[in-house]
């Protein structure tokens, strides 16, 4: 592992990135020299707060890509294993993107030699809609006339046409309901280390990148892309990552409390008796892959006399097959028509799994989760 | 090419957003639409199918559409009747209704035993509500309406649920549950300006009549994607009176609808059924002529849902098929 700073050599890129462009400049070489089909990223549809899932494969379109989007929770893992699991692609990768990626690998469903994946440093999301709605409430301007927003020193800061900004900070957001997704407030992986770079404007000098380098593809990343004189780097100073250090810890310790405060309300949880039964939370998780044969498509299971399902027979089963694995991503709560808070219990029991065998989902070093493991030990 | 586009569900009236995946032109798949503001990213089992559920269609046939004309023609104008379904956008349904009234055609509204109402509660006046009166098992029905009466509830309102089912997701969340009839349900309760009811289900026409006289905020929440927008234009009748309807129908149309499957009547007693649909259903089963047209994935228009929001749609694939709108363009044309 070794950091570096690094800042595009394209003034378009460098324009348009978040803090110099290294992001959009690494994936342009990776097309440009023929290593990728493609990159997955995001672009904005209809607006900032619209991030949608796009495959460019002609590097003249990355600028679309450029800059960040913190009101776009989308998820890669599950869009690689069913469209992409037969090309060489680039991606564009927040912790629980790679965390669920890692996981797929673990199960044979995304082949590691087939990806470069590019790490998003990230304090986390918030809900496109939730977002509008503060913006409006407590920024006191009007949602469409933000033309970009950042997560920068606890505050959620909005940039306006005319270059003025506005920031105000997440605690007091939270406090009112708003700011971040309920899982991205408990989350405490912000760094992406399992990918082979992991970027953002943490300890940064302005208008560079701040770059980990977590392994040897990471590091042919870099030299390549300096060697193709589209990206320019140089040594971050003592100060610089000390600062990067601070921001992580002072973040994974906020969430420790808020894992802490929140964890008791998943024991009994009043919210499961509106369940429809709708299968939304299990189709999108990244980690569940198996539908086609999943138990739970069984008629005594889709019975609509069974809805709500008990709670243990629908989610009981869920947890049981995949909790362990859970990467805390938030998006069953995204898409629960019902607004039922999945992923608390989820990621709960993950926690509990960590703390019994030490394993964290898609971050640690172990081949497969304990449970999984041929080597079994008595806890 | 892998793309991820924009459209509205056609599950029914609620007007969600849902994203559809495309690899390489092909629909594959949907994908939450997180920026829409109806729904925000989540849909029901239906909304998710919405896309796959397009079927595949027998080829287009300029005969069986000549055959089509050819019968109008020597039939009854008076006989005829054309279905105005909800299933609809709004833009053909004005060529629908156009054809109707040009030829002296019967129109037949059905929308599930309700009607229009002149005004409606919007999904915002739900959130803010101190009194929500449901009839139907909404949450399980019409999820994404559904999530506003949970967001009502969390917001302190008081919801009164009336279902002949005990034990859904929506009595769970009901401060009063009953299983009356919907007249014993409006006038036991205490029902006032400020209250709002939701129904997507009545025991008879005349309950409509009776929940109007409470000078509520109402939602009457449809079957289908479009209905708002075709009672806009022509009115819901009873299913007493479709019924009535067909038993004097020698010709009928049936644009896009299953209409087999929404109205107990025996469809062999009509001589010519001719549908026009986008897949295949009992309906098409059933009919002389089947003339298949673009779904709402081939084409742009619009649909109104039922807090009355027009929302427009666009064309995310091309397609062999004609519209509607332009089907009827030849009809019109056949029958001069």
């Amino acid at each position: 592992m070794s950091y570096i700073l690094a800042k595009s050599k394209d003034n378009a890129i460098l324009e348009a990135g978040e803090c110099g462009g290294a992001v959009t400049s690494i994936f342009k070489y990776l097309l440009d020299a023929g290593i990728v089909d493609g990159v997955l990223a995001l672009h904005p549809e209809e607006d900032i707060y619209d991030g949608v899932p796009t495959f460019v494969t002609d590097s003249e379109d990355l600028i679309s890509t450029a800059g960040s989007y913190h009101c776009a929770p989308t998820m890669v893992g599950d869009i690689i294993t069913k469209y992409f699991s037969d090309k060489k692609i680039a991606v564009a990768v927040k912790p629980c993107d790679i965390r669920s990626i890692e996981e797929l690998i673990k199960r044979h469903k995304i082949q590691r030699e087939n990806i470069y994946t590019i790490g998003l440093n990230c304090g986390g999301t918030v809900s496109p809609m939730t977002g509008r709605k503060m913006i409006e409430l407590f920024y006191d301007i009007n949602p469409d006339d933000v033309v970009s927003e950042e997560i920068d020193k606890g505050q959620f800061i909005v940039e306006l046409a005319d270059g003025s900004e506005k920031g105000v900070k997440i605690h007091d957001l939270e406090k009112q309901g708003y700011g971040r997704r309920d899982n991205c407030q408990r989350c405490d992986v912000k760094i992406p280390r399992k990918a082979n770079i992991a970027c953002g404007n943490w300890g940064a000098e302005d208008g560079w990148t701040f770059i980990e380098i977590n392994d040897e593809k990471g590091q042919e990343l870099i030299d390549g892309a300096k060697s193709a004189g589209v990206l320019e780097t140089k040594n971050p100073s003592k100060q610089s990552v000390e600062a990067r250090s601070k921001v992580e810890n002072i973040m994974i310790k906020m969430s420790k409390k808020v894992q802490e405060s929140k964890f008791d309300d998943a024991e009994d949880m009043d919210a499961w008796k509106r369940c429809i039964g709708c299968y939304a939370c299990r189709d999108i998780c990244p980690i569940c892959w198996c539908h086609e044969n999943c138990e739970l498509n069984k008629s005594y299971f889709k019975d609509e006399l069974n809805i709500p399902p008990e709670p243990i027979s629908f989610q009981g089963v869920r947890l049981s097959h995949m909790s362990f694995s859970c990467v805390d991503c938030g998006q069953c709560d995204d898409v629960c028509p019902m607004d039922i808070p999945i992923s608390l219990i989820f990621d709960k029991l993950q926690k509990k799994y960590y703390n019994r065998t030490g394993y964290i989902a898609g971050v640690s070093d172990d081949i497969k989760p304990p449970l999984y493991s041929p080597d079994k030990i008595e806890l | 090419m892998f793309e991820i586009k924009h459209t509205l569900c056609p599950s029914c009236s609620v007007g969600c957003g849902i994203n559809v995946i495309l690899d390489n032109e092909e629909i594959v798949g949907t994908f939450p639409y997180k920026r829409h503001p109806v729904n925000e990213g989540k849909n029901c089992l239906n909304g998710r199918l919405s896309a796959e559920n397009v079927t595949d269609r027998h080829p287009f046939d300029l005969k069986a559409l000549n055959d089509a004309v050819n019968k109008l023609k020597s039939g009854s104008n008076e006989k005829t009747t054309v279905i105005f379904s909800g299933n609809n956008s709004n833009e053909d349904l004005e060529a629908i209704k156009s054809l109707c009234e040009s030829n002296g055609f019967n129109i037949l509204a059905y929308a599930d035993n309700l009607k229009g109402f002149d005004s409606v509660a919007s999904y915002e006046d739900i959130e803010n509500a101190s009194n929500i009166f449901v009839i139907g098992n909404i949450l399980y029905e019409n999820p994404l309406v559904g999530r506003r009466i949970v967001r009502a509830k969390n917001n302190g309102a008081k919801i009164y649920v009336n279902d002949n089912l005990e034990n859904t997701p929506t009595s769970n969340i009901a401060d009063e549950f009953t299983s009356v009839s919907v007249k014993e349900f409006i006038e036991n309760n205490n029902i006032d300006e400020e209250s709002v009811i939701i129904f997507n289900k009545v025991d008879s026409f005349e309950d409509l009549n009776l929940i109007e006289s409470t000078n509520s905020n109402l939602l009457p929440v449809y079957s289908k994607s479009n209905t708002k927008g075709a009672l806009n234009l022509v009115e819901a009748m009873s299913k007493e009176d479709a019924i009535e309807l067909l038993n004097n129908t020698e010709i009928l149309l049936i644009f896009n609808d299953d209409t087999v499957n929404e109205i107990d009547f025996d469809f062999k007693s009509i001589s010519q059924i001719v549908v026009f649909s986008p897949s295949e259903n009992d309906t098409t089963e059933i009919a002389d002529i089947v003339i298949p047209v673009k779904s709402w994935l081939e084409y742009d228009g619009s649909f109104t849902n039922c807090e009355g929001l027009t929302q427009k749609f666009s064309s995310l694939c091309e397609s062999d098929y004609m519209s509607i709108t332009d089907i009827i363009e030849k009809i019109n044309e056949g029958l001069e």
